[in-house]
């Protein structure tokens, strides 16, 4: 129908165009509003299935470029272009907004200008995931901040103003990080560019980064520690997560489910697209940092969630437990002292296709825990742990299925949890035993703190918090969002492959392009030795 | 064409997966299709496992008929029949590319893919199938006990079948008791699962795969312990059994991170790829040369993996030269101890046992089919597949565990009144024997006793569930007594069970079959003790550990405990016996509403009854021991002599049943006799106690008071994991919070205030400095304005005369400063 | 006839300035300041008309004189008109009750 350059270009805009409709709204035709929105993300989603479609798995490089020249003096041009890594976080990303639209239905207030939020948040996301140049990856990353901000500081909770200026301080001081050191780039890559001026093109970047003796170790290595807090920020890792907790806890169901769904995946998204690519040296340099901060946030965020009594915080928490899996995966690079080439490379591929895999998995158990704690607010407006009790027997259809979401969760084989932990766990020991070890405890802490949320909650004999005649059983709308969640719960669960097949490919490219990188790099320590000699 | 291999493949996935077609439908349509009343749901259960019974039973014959020639051969005479030795016969030869079929020693391994989960460069991780007379063993036991069980458990069960159960052990707030819609499809429904899950983990095909289908059965688990989901000490072991279950998971996660990093295979078997290439497999990577000696680097300290074949297909060291893989023995070492300690949780052996005892609180089927004969014991079967990769020094450490669980449990089981903790203690205690046999190097021994148990355990589950559910959810032995004449289908079934477990044999005679029964017409030269199949596994376990410690006099202790916990075993089951069924009713009440359980439940109870007394009949020369033996891993036969490396040094099979030269009893007999007289003194004792009365058991109690407090206290384990472990985490888990909330985000409103501070200072200095000079000028030129203002007074002849007198004055000064010109 | 120097006509000049000055100072009746304003403007006439006649100054200061006087008639009557309205309002023309413009 459309050729796939349309393809991609229509899913990032159409949210924008239907937005633009809904200006022209009235402002009381809340009912007409909202089935306008979902209908503009399912178009989207649907697209983004599309494109899935026009996509050759056994090309591992960028495929279906678009190039428009945008700011010529500046070399910035429109490039957008996709390949299995980024497909597979569109597709999730369109998925994620049609439930969390279909979620959205109890939003009353001012609902023409949350909608038109939600879709321009929707356009960001895309945005960032098709980018292919540093400057138009680094403006759709700023568009995406503003709506979030709105959305959680006017559709939130008590704290709503604190949660939102939190995460936007946070959010924004890892922007301007991100962008000092796309200008270091932009500036250090003068000499290969044939007009002298310098690029923002991040393929070429990290061609020129593979290459090895076009940027310096130096500024490999802050560049990298630059972009690497940048997005560090965004998945979170410990120590940079406190504002997930008040962000997710303040934000509106939706917006939480998106929050956890999609935006901690851009994180991840942006270290492996941008940060390594372009640093590969930086990178290699600070894998024990990274590997140590991952376990820390999984071991941190499980004991964090163990404490908590609010439902949404901890199911917070094991966010920043389950991202920091990502961590670990996509850091395991151990090299050969010697050579400096990757000892292990294909455990290190594991690594990185197990943390690709736990994104798109987390992104589908997060946004389903997300929403089991919002049916259940939205009814009895409280949160508080030892405050419920025996809701299996109120509602039996959705403690069924909040077990089967907790289940992912908690990483039990069949559902999508399980594959994207174990193999990072599996992939680490090549690169650290003791981290291995430590990172392999999760499991028990992440059983704890899952299944006494569950035993408090949905378990026991009676209800006992407050607003007991509120309890009701779920709405056809919400069965159809646990079912849309479950399904893929499953599906992912037992034939990891509907990732893997997308991902293989790119991720075995792009590790090996990173290890040629950090080999060609001239290193430090030699160049001290062979001026010595 | 090996036709044979796909044929047991077909016919084992499709026992495997009927059950999880099952579960499907009766968990999304039971309710809507047949509503609560219905037993639809369970019917369709039992057909599940029923057909996979079927399928399973079928797959052995066809197993034996064609490659394993034990049980359903011709009738040759038995000394040709006992040695099967399958490199003589015309067994499957090539095979086609995705069925595999492996003959070393004894073994026959049929293996294969499912289909692949992922595949990063050389390393691939897929579903796969072993299938070997241990795996069909395993399926036929699973599934003929999983039919009983549900069958059984359609008569238990049977008052969930309403609108509105009234659950009598919770109290709603009010005081009343709490009511809730049956359960009873979604109790069918969970079996099922439990049974996919369950076939899978026996069916596996690789060690990742196994703890894929470890770890489902550790949730069926849950769910069915919590089954009674608004009990809170339900929902709270289930929760514990989860929890110390994956405590033992961190462990064998570790190992399957050694083994991963260090083979880069999960495999249990060789792998061919298409272009017939064969990649090894786990088990053949770790090869025994003739002394059972790991092939090491020079050093020593390391184990060099066999990866290259010979002309003979073989497995065998690359030469020096070439590129090799190895892997450090004590990490090889660490693997296995990593490995063991996810059997070590699941079998609930020590230190992990404490989740066991609890997890009775699920139904009474539960505990029979999940909680003693199946799941637990998968630890039991993963540790005796994964027999080739332990060294000597994990079997030790596998021996001392299961001994020591196998006495403390026992010792617990002493004291325990609630029928069903009686039970669950001697569940562990017999974990506990089979971990030891496979320890002290007596693989077959260890699976034999794991086989057997699994039958008589499951009967006495059954029986104490007809008792309970009789006695109207009574579970106290001291309210019971005398039951015998109630319920004697029940009794004497249990009075099998209790005896099989015990090891009770009449010695010295001798039963001939020559029924043509195929599975109890073999002959052997003086046919068959007259004893039920505990005897028989028990004996094997026994006498290896003596072989064992004949061999390493040091570890003495692991045939002395064994021993002396065969006599309180005997005493504990027959003290349960006696106090539930002989003896005065001691509760009239209780006692007048008891009847005898309805044939659904007594049933399966005669069935399993049957297989408990006769399913290992022959012992160590009958077809159960022998089919298992056929899997035996190829180094075990010749034991080892760890003098050399200096480790311990394990049993030959052979020699234990040889009889000295200079006379007297063999090894196996001598085990075999002490073992029965210390059944037989606990058997004495506890009629002497329970049924005569000679002594009153509240005495001892009251002069052993400390003693039993400190047994009924369960050794404090879970007083003493408490302290040590749930406190601190939860300990540390605040401490986790609080840093967030008092150090990072502490830190983060540290900068927000510093930030607020220097923007006030700039508030302050723009206000104060900058608006202050602008402010100062505007000002002074104001004050100016109005102080010149009073010069203005409007009267002319003022300003005339200002005028002429600054007219004047303008004058003189001229004048004085310009005096001429 | 002896010549005779401009001092005398100076001196009469500035008798002339000075009355026309005290004039001013003193007479709280408009009609009595405007007689001084003319004193002042005939004193400084004479002055120019004797620079004129003995100074190389020449009939420009006879010219200047001549403008002074028509000026004078000017504004006498623009004074007057003055003093008139100033009566209208006030019913006086005392000059310091004029001071309604005073800062």
């Amino acid at each position: 129908m459309f050729s796939p350059e349309v393809l991609s270009n229509l899913i990032i805009f159409v949210p924008t165009i239907f937005a633009f409709f809904l200006i022209f709204a009235d402002t009381k035709a809340t009912e007409f509003m909202r089935v306008w929105t979902l209908v503009g993300t399912a178009i989207t989603f649907a697209l983004s299935v599309a494109l899935l479609g026009t996509y050759t798995p056994a090309d591992g490089g960028i495929q279906q470029v678009v190039a428009k020249e945008w700011i010529s003096s500046w070399n910035i041009y429109y490039r957008i272009g996709y390949d299995g890594i980024s497909l597979t976080l569109v597709v999730l990303t369109g998925f994620v907004f049609m439930v969390s639209m279909l979620a959205s239905w109890g939003i009353e207030k001012h609902v023409k200008g949350y909608l038109i939020l939600f879709l321009i948040l929707e356009t960001g996301v895309m945005g960032v995931f098709f980018a292919l140049d540093f400057f138009l990856f680094y403006v759709f990353w700023e568009v995406m901040l503003l709506p979030m901000y709105f959305l959680i500081g006017i559709w939130g909770g008590p704290r709503r103003e604190y949660a939102a200026i939190k995460f936007f301080l946070y959010t924004l001081f890892g922007g301007v990080l991100m962008l000092i050191a796309m200008l270091m780039y932009f500036f250090a890559s003068a000499s290969m560019t044939g007009n002298g001026i310098g690029s923002f093109n991040l393929l070429d970047l990290a061609k020129w980064a593979a290459q090895g003796n076009v940027f310096s170790p130096g500024l490999q290595v802050a560049g990298f520690i630059l972009l690497f807090i940048g997005f560090a920020i965004k998945v979170p890792t410990f120590p940079f997560h406190t504002w997930l907790p008040d962000a997710h806890v303040e934000a509106p169901t939706p917006i939480s489910m998106i929050l956890a769904g999609v935006l901690l995946k851009l994180g991840g998204y942006g270290i492996i697209r941008v940060a390594y690519p372009l640093c590969p040296y930086g990178a290699q340099y600070a894998s024990y940092a990274l590997v140590a901060i991952g376990v820390v946030s999984i071991v941190y965020g499980a004991f964090a969630a163990l404490a908590q009594t609010d439902f949404k915080r901890m199911v917070a928490y094991s966010s920043v437990s389950h991202m920091g899996y990502v961590l670990v995966g996509i850091a395991v690079w151990k090299i050969s002292e010697v050579t400096g080439a990757a000892e292990g490379r294909d455990y290190w591929l594991m690594g990185m296709s197990g943390a690709m895999f736990q994104m798109i998995a987390h992104g589908v158990s997060s946004p389903g825990m997300f929403f089991c704690v919002g049916v259940i607010y939205d009814r009895v407006h409280h949160r508080d742990l030892n405050q419920f009790g025996g809701l299996t027997g109120l509602m039996p259809r959705y403690s069924g299925m909040a077990a089967v979401i907790f289940f992912a969760g908690l990483g039990l084989p069949g559902l999508c949890g399980f594959i994207g932990e174990v193999f990072v766990v599996l992939s680490a020991w090549n690169y650290s035993k003791t981290l291995a070890i430590v990172s392999a405890s999760g499991v028990i802490l992440t059983a704890g703190y899952i299944l006494w949320a569950l035993q408090r909650v949905y378990l026991g004999p009676e209800y006992k918090g407050p607003h007991p005649e509120a309890i009701t059983p779920m709405t056809s709308r919400e069965q159809a969002i646990g079912w849309a969640l479950i399904v893929p719960c499953f599906a992912l669960g037992v034939y990891p492959n509907f990732v893997f097949d997308y991902t293989d490919k790119p991720m075995a490219k792009l590790v090996r392009s990173l290890d040629d990188g950090y080999q060609n790099t001239p290193k430090p320590h030699s160049e001290l030795q062979t001026t010595q000699k | 064409m090996d036709s044979l291999g796909n044929t047991l493949a077909n016919l084992l996935t499709i026992a495997w997966l009927l059950p999880l077609f099952g579960f499907v439908v009766q968990i999304l349509f039971a309710l809507k299709w047949w509503g609560r009343k219905s037993k639809t749901g369970a019917y369709l259960a039992i057909f599940c496992i029923g057909a996979g019974f079927v399928c399973s039973s079928t797959a052995f014959y066809k197993w034996d008929t064609q490659a394993g020639h034990l049980v359903f051969k011709e009738a040759k005479p038995a000394a040709t029949a006992e040695v099967a030795a399958p490199e003589s016969e015309p067994t499957a030869e090539a095979s086609d590319e995705h069925h595999h079929k492996k003959s070393s020693g004894k073994q026959t391994v049929f293996s294969g893919t499912f289909y692949q989960l992922a595949q990063f460069g050389d390393l691939k991780i897929s579903l796969d199938y072993y299938i070997d007379s241990l795996t069909l063993a395993m399926f036929v036991m699973v599934t003929l006990i999983a039919t009983c069980i549900h069958i059984f458990a359609t008569g238990y069960m049977s008052e969930e079948l309403v609108e509105d159960y009234v659950d009598h052990q919770v109290h709603t707030h009010d005081g009343g008791h709490f009511h809730r819609p049956g359960r009873f499809y979604r109790f069918f429904s969970y079996l099922s699962l439990f049974c996919f899950a369950m076939l899978g983990l026996v069916i596996a095909g690789n060690i990742f795969q196994v703890f894929i289908f470890w770890e489902l059965v550790g949730i069926c688990s849950y769910l069915l312990i919590g089954f009674y989901i608004e009990r809170h000490s339900a929902s709270t072991a289930a929760n514990k059994a989860f929890i110390v279950n994956r405590v033992g998971d961190f462990g064998f996660i570790i190992g399957l991170m050694i083994l991963w990093t260090s083979f880069g295979t999960f495999n249990f078997a060789d792998q061919h790829a298409a272009d017939h290439s064969v990649k090894p497999g786990l088990f053949s990577m770790v090869t025994r040369d003739d002394h059972g000696e790991f092939a090491k680097t020079s050093g020593g300290k390391d184990v060099v993996l066999t990866t290259q074949q010979d002309g003979h297909g073989a497995w065998q060291a690359p030469p020096e030269s070439s590129p090799r893989k190895t892997i450090a023995y004590t990490l090889l070492i660490v693997a296995g101890l990593g490995v063991f300690g996810g059997c070590v949780g699941k079998s609930a052996q020590f230190p992990l046992q404490t989740w066991l005892p609890d997890a009775m609180e699920g139904p009474t089927p539960v505990s029979a089919l999940v909680h003693s004969a199946t799941m637990v014991a998968a630890g039991v079967y993963l540790a005796g597949r994964f027999y080739p990769m332990f060294t000597p020094e994990v079997l030790l450490t596998i021996a001392y565990v299961g001994c020591i669980t196998a006495f403390v449990a026992a010792t617990i089981a002493i004291v325990a009144t609630d029928i069903k903790k009686v039970l669950a203690y001697s569940t562990i205690s017999q974990l506990g024997y089979m971990m030891l046999g496979l320890g002290v190097g007596g693989w077959a021994a260890g699976l034999f006793h794991l086989i057997t148990h699994a039958f008589f355990k499951s009967l006495m589950f059954l029986c104490s569930g007809s008792v309970i559910a009789g006695c109207h959810h009574e579970q106290e032995m001291p309210k019971m007594g005398g039951l015998l004449r109630k319920m004697p289908i029940t009794a004497l079934t249990m009075l099998v069970g209790v005896i099989a477990i015990a090891g009770l044999a009449i010695p010295g005679v001798y039963l001939k079959f020559w029924w043509y029964i195929p599975y109890l017409s073999i002959n052997s030269d003086h046919g068959y003790v007259l004893s039920f199949s505990g005897f028989h596994s028990k004996d094997a376990i026994l006498a290896t550990a003596l072989g064992y410690t004949k061999l390493n006099p040091l570890h003495f202790l692991l045939f002395l405990i064994p021993l002396l916990t065969a006599g309180i075993t005997s005493f504990y089951m027959f003290r349960l016996w006696f106090y539930t069924f002989l003896g005065k009713p001691r509760d009239q009440h209780l006692h007048d509403h008891v009847h005898e359980s309805p044939w659904v439940m007594t049933a399966p109870l005669l069935v399993l009854a049957f297989f408990a007394a006769f399913c290992a009949l022959g012992g160590e020369h009958g077809n159960l021991f022998q089919t298992l033996s056929h899997s035996e891993p190829s180094h075990v036969e010749h034991g080892f002599d760890g003098s050399q490396s200096h480790t311990v040094s394990l049993p030959d099979s052979h020699s234990l049943h040889v009889k000295p030269a200079e006379g007297g009893a063999s090894t196996h007999d001598v085990a075999g006799r002490s073992a029965l007289l210390a059944a037989f003194i606990g058997m004495v004792i506890s009629y002497l106690i329970y049924a005569k009365r000679v002594v009153n058991p509240d005495d001892i109690k009251r002069q052993a008071a400390s003693v039993h407090a400190f047994l009924a206290n369960k050794w404090g384990f879970d007083d003493l994991y408490d302290v040590m472990f749930v406190k601190p985490a939860h300990v540390v888990a605040k401490f986790a919070a609080a840093i967030d909330k008092f150090v990072f985000d502490e830190i983060l409103h540290t900068f927000v205030r510093m930030g607020i501070a220097v923007s006030k200072w700039d508030r302050k200095f723009d206000e104060g400095v900058i608006d202050g000079i602008v402010n100062l000028m505007g000002n002074s030129t104001h004050s100016l304005a109005l102080s010149l203002r009073n010069v203005q007074t409007g009267k002319i002849r003022q300003y005339v005369t200002f005028i002429a007198v600054s007219v004047v004055t303008l004058f003189v000064l001229l004048f004085a400063l310009y005096p001429k010109g | 006839m002896q010549a005779i120097g401009p001092n005398p006509f100076l001196f009469i000049g500035a008798v002339l300035f000075v009355c026309g000055v005290v004039c001013m100072t003193t007479k709280r009746n408009g009609i009595g300041v405007l007689m001084g304003v003319e004193l002042v403007l005939n004193g400084a006439n004479l002055n120019f008309i004797t620079f004129s006649r003995f100074t190389p100054l020449g009939l420009d200061g006879q010219v200047f004189s001549l403008f002074v006087i028509v000026l004078a008639a000017a504004e006498a009557a623009v004074a007057l008109a003055i003093a008139l309205n100033f009566y209208n309002n006030h019913l006086t023309i005392d000059v310091d009750r004029g001071d309604d413009l005073h800062g």
